[in-house]
């Protein structure tokens, strides 16, 4: 028996009770979703008209009955610490337990910014000193997904792996964005290739994981030894653990899971809460996503307002017309003005005759009377970030004011807190107006 | 004292009152209880009131079933009176060796309880009504009673003429001093009604309370004015209401449809704070039509609503028609249901095609307080098909043996069961 288990030995006589602890990865920056994460991190995306994409890995956690968690930060975490606050909406602020942020630090051995994901979790290994766990949950925070993670531990401890990884179906077309697994009729994993041109399955790696803690403690150690590995759980560490022939697992997970990288996945699983029989039912009772509320009243339907077929929290006035939208708490839509499949954040003011087709608009804009954000065709690709931004679909920043009677051609990157004075003309197809230079 | 600065009042906020006051609304709840305003509850307003005026100590009065209220104000997290010392304070009757301690009346209830009141030594007590919808700073209403030395202080507002019946009207001199107090006159020579609303220095009331009055009004503060006291009124120019009638509620709700409604929700500076529900936002479909209306988070809506109030979680279903009502949390209206000016309670379920208060009121006086407006009480649930008349009291738990026929007459009422009835 390795030492370490030796010395967390209960003392004799004593009933042995372990408790479940999980790390949750919240560091990632999230470059592909654009401004969206360009000042918070992309955990702490606003989601689904009134969560934040964090929000389901905690609601998971505590769901499955998992009360102790620790959340590592890296990229601008303010936005994402301020959300969790002392974690009461999850009933994580506890006496014993609860939930802790884990940023960088300097000072203790080896201490320094998080290299990787698992470079992140090593740097944390303290915090399993006084845990009695015998295996370790490691999340990460980007996910959307609702999972009870007890079928994991069962899994687990049934296969007897020392890693167990969550892996979900993808289409073929994705299978070279994601870890790639192949695994035995028993589950046992023979390949892993993370991001393969080629692959020779479809079972994705979720970022969900749940390791022996003894092995994992063994494994980073050796991992953070090795010369020229990126100490990153998918790129390093599996593909060795494969090739060696440990006990690596693949559990299948087959309901909804989606893992919110890019615009165009945040819009369309954003949408996808629209639908008749949408993926995740938000209204479970059974498994309700907890969030931070604000104090809100009820939405308002002014009269004449016209609406169909969209997501509208607490704390909306609705006077004009809303189609095909979700629009988060606070959002104002006045009379005359027109919000068609968009995605709309907090507090954000549309002016009278005021259209947003087919956009992302981030918290506290103000739109002008008469703007027109979305117009035109969309065969122009932004101009700035082609890759990310070219299926017609806008995207305004945090704090924009955009002037009134201006018309924001498709694919069009407006950034954050800008103001009349950015705007000369008409912003084209795929145009490009950048904010001021954030100040940290 | 805690952290150096004086507890200058502690609000005691008179919760204690149900009954048939708001009818099947109130029959199983506190009327301080009873859901107002798309999402909140009555209290919700004077707790709001207290944690935006700094008062941080806050006794809470009850006595008529009061599970409701408990459950809803908890340890008082939603308006930061979860406080390791001073912080929220239940105060119920309580049984000693030597009596029975239901509380006689509004005095009686501040009596016994005094010894508590007195462990968090406030300078001053504000005796406040947990019945009534309104956003004031007390910090004002303080500030009066301490520019004119006052040993009492009550809270005004101008009523008009025809309304003086329903209040305690208040004469005054010029410099404020209060004079009289006359209870509910058919014709008042003044334009200020009490609101219920008293500032006491803490010292003098303690002194009032010894020979256990009952009524606050006739047995504390009228021999305060006969003895020539120190009492002055404070204006208050604001919306306020009493909603412990059905009239009275029904207004107070649809007055809040209004384009620039008088009780404002909206504001960011003095949110109205309530106990959060953890629902996701309001799905409209794509079959719905709504106008005029408040609905809040949890809402489902693929049928018509207009100029009414939905509370969280009420299921509208296609083709369903609801107007000019008020909707508690949870109930479900069925397919091609209706509902016209009707206040249904929590968890009712409407019958596909069921209609809701149809038809003529009857000209029966005794039915003259529910204003034409029907109601339906908690967990009543109404088969499909079967029509309601205008005026009808349903019964909490109403199951389908208490329709006698499709079709119910105006103005009828069915008795309350109880919850666990069908499991014996």
């Amino acid at each position: 028996m390795p030492r370490a288990a030796l010395a967390n030995r209960p003392p004799p006589g004593r009933r042995v009770t372990t408790s479940r602890y999980a790390f949750i990865l919240a560091g990632g920056a999230g470059t592909r979703l654009c401004l969206l994460s360009e000042r918070r991190a992309k955990p702490a995306v606003p989601f689904g008209g009134k969560y934040r994409i964090i929000d389901f890995t905690l609601s998971n956690c505590v769901n499955s009955g998992i009360f102790d968690v620790g959340v590592l930060t890296q990229y601008r975490p303010t936005s994402l610490n301020r959300h969790i606050g002392s974690g009461r909406p999850w009933d994580l602020d506890r006496t014993r337990g609860g939930i802790q942020i884990l940023q960088p630090s300097l000072g203790a051995v080896n201490s320094d910014w998080y290299q990787g994901t698992a470079d992140a979790i090593y740097r944390n290994l303290v915090h399993l000193r006084r845990r009695r766990v015998e295996q370790l949950l490691v999340l990460s925070g980007d996910h959307v997904y609702t999972m009870d993670y007890n079928e994991l531990y069962e899994f687990h401890a049934a296969s007897r792996a020392l890693v167990t990884v969550a892996v979900t179906e993808v289409p073929e077309s994705m299978t070279n964005q994601f870890g790639i697994l192949t695994a035995d009729a028993s589950g046992r994993v023979i390949g892993f290739e993370e991001k393969p041109q080629l692959a020779r399955s479809r079972l994705a790696s979720m970022g969900v994981y749940l390791f022996d803690r003894d092995a994992l403690i063994r494994w980073l150690m050796e991992d953070a030894e090795r010369p020229g590995s990126s100490h990153d759980f998918g790129k390093d560490l599996l593909p060795v653990l494969v090739q060696r022939g440990e006990a690596v697992y693949a559990h299948h997970f087959r309901s909804y899971w989606q893992d919110v990288g890019t615009l165009d996945s945040y819009y369309d699983s954003n949408r996808a809460l629209l639908s008749e029989r949408p993926p995740i039912d938000l209204a479970s009772h059974e498994w309700v996503i907890h969030t931070q509320s604000a104090d809100r009243p009820p939405v308002r339907f002014e009269n004449g307002s016209s609406i169909e077929n969209s997501l509208i929290a607490n704390g909306c006035r609705v006077g004009g017309q809303v189609t095909g939208s979700v629009l988060f708490p606070g959002v104002t839509v006045p009379r005359g003005a027109v919000v068609r499949d968009s995605i709309i954040m907090h507090e954000t003011i549309l002016g009278r005759g005021a259209v947003v087709d087919r956009a992302i608009v981030d918290k506290e804009v103000e739109i002008g009377e008469g703007a027109h954000v979305g117009a035109g065709d969309a065969s122009t690709p932004n101009r700035a970030c082609p890759q990310h931004l070219s299926s017609g679909l806008c995207v305004v920043g945090k704090g924009a004011h955009l002037p009134d009677g201006i018309t924001i051609g498709r694919n069009a990157r407006i950034g954050a807190y800008v103001t009349g004075a950015y705007f000369t003309s008409d912003v084209p197809a795929g145009g490009v107006v950048d904010g001021p230079e954030s100040m940290h | 004292m805690f952290g150096g600065t004086v507890v200058e009042a502690m609000a005691l906020v008179l919760s204690g009152g149900g009954g048939e006051r708001l009818s099947v609304l109130s029959a199983e709840r506190a009327v301080s209880a009873v859901p107002f305003g798309g999402k909140y509850r009555i209290v919700d307003f004077v707790l709001s009131n207290c944690c935006h005026s700094g008062i941080e100590q806050v006794g809470l009065v009850t006595q008529h079933v009061p599970t409701s209220l408990h459950d809803h104000v908890g340890a008082g997290r939603p308006w930061d009176l979860d406080r390791k010392s001073r912080g929220l304070l239940i105060l119920q009757p309580y049984q000693t060796r030597g009596q029975s301690g239901w509380y006689r009346g509004t005095a009686d209830a501040i009596a016994q309880n005094w010894d508590a009141i007195e462990e968090r030594r406030p300078e001053r007590v504000i005796v406040l009504s947990g019945d009534h919808v309104y956003r004031m700073n007390y910090r004002a209403l303080l500030q009066t009673h301490r520019d004119q030395r006052a040993e009492l202080t009550l809270a005004v507002t101008r009523v008009a003429p025809d309304d003086s019946r329903r209040f305690g009207m208040v004469t005054i001199d010029r410099d404020g001093r209060l004079l009289n107090l006359i209870e509910k006159p058919e014709r008042a020579s003044t334009p200020y009604a009490s609101m219920g609303i008293y500032v006491f220095e803490f010292e003098v009331l303690g002194e009032l309370l010894r020979p256990r009055p009952v009524d606050l009004v006739l047995d504390v503060l009228r021999p305060m004015l006969q003895s020539g006291a120190r009492a002055y009124v404070h204006e208050f120019s604001g919306y306020w209401e009493d909603v412990g009638t059905i009239g009275a509620y029904y207004r107070s709700s649809m007055e809040l449809l209004a384009p620039d409604p008088r009780l404002v929700l909206h504001d960011s500076r003095w949110p109205i704070l309530t106990r959060d529900e953890e629902r996701p936002p309001v799905r409209v479909a794509a079959s719905a039509a709504i106008d005029d209306s408040l609905v809040a988070n949890g809402c489902r809506v693929a049928g018509t609503v207009r100029r009414s109030i939905l509370f969280p979680g009420v299921t509208v279903e296609h083709g369903a028609r609801i107007e000019d009502s008020v909707v508690m949390a949870d109930s479900r209206i069925g397919r091609d249901a209706r509902v016209e000016r009707s206040i249904l309670d929590k968890q009712v379920a409407v019958g596909a095609s069921a209609r809701i208060g149809t038809g003529e009121a009857p000209a029966d006086p005794a039915l003259e307080w529910l204003e034409g407006i029907t109601l339906v009480g908690k967990d009543a649930s109404i088969p499909d098909q079967t029509c309601i008349g205008r005026a009808s009291v349903i019964g909490i738990g109403a199951r389908p043996g208490d329709f006698a026929s499709r079709e119910i007459a105006p103005g009828t009422r069915t008795p309350n069961h109880s919850w666990f009835r069908e499991l014996v």
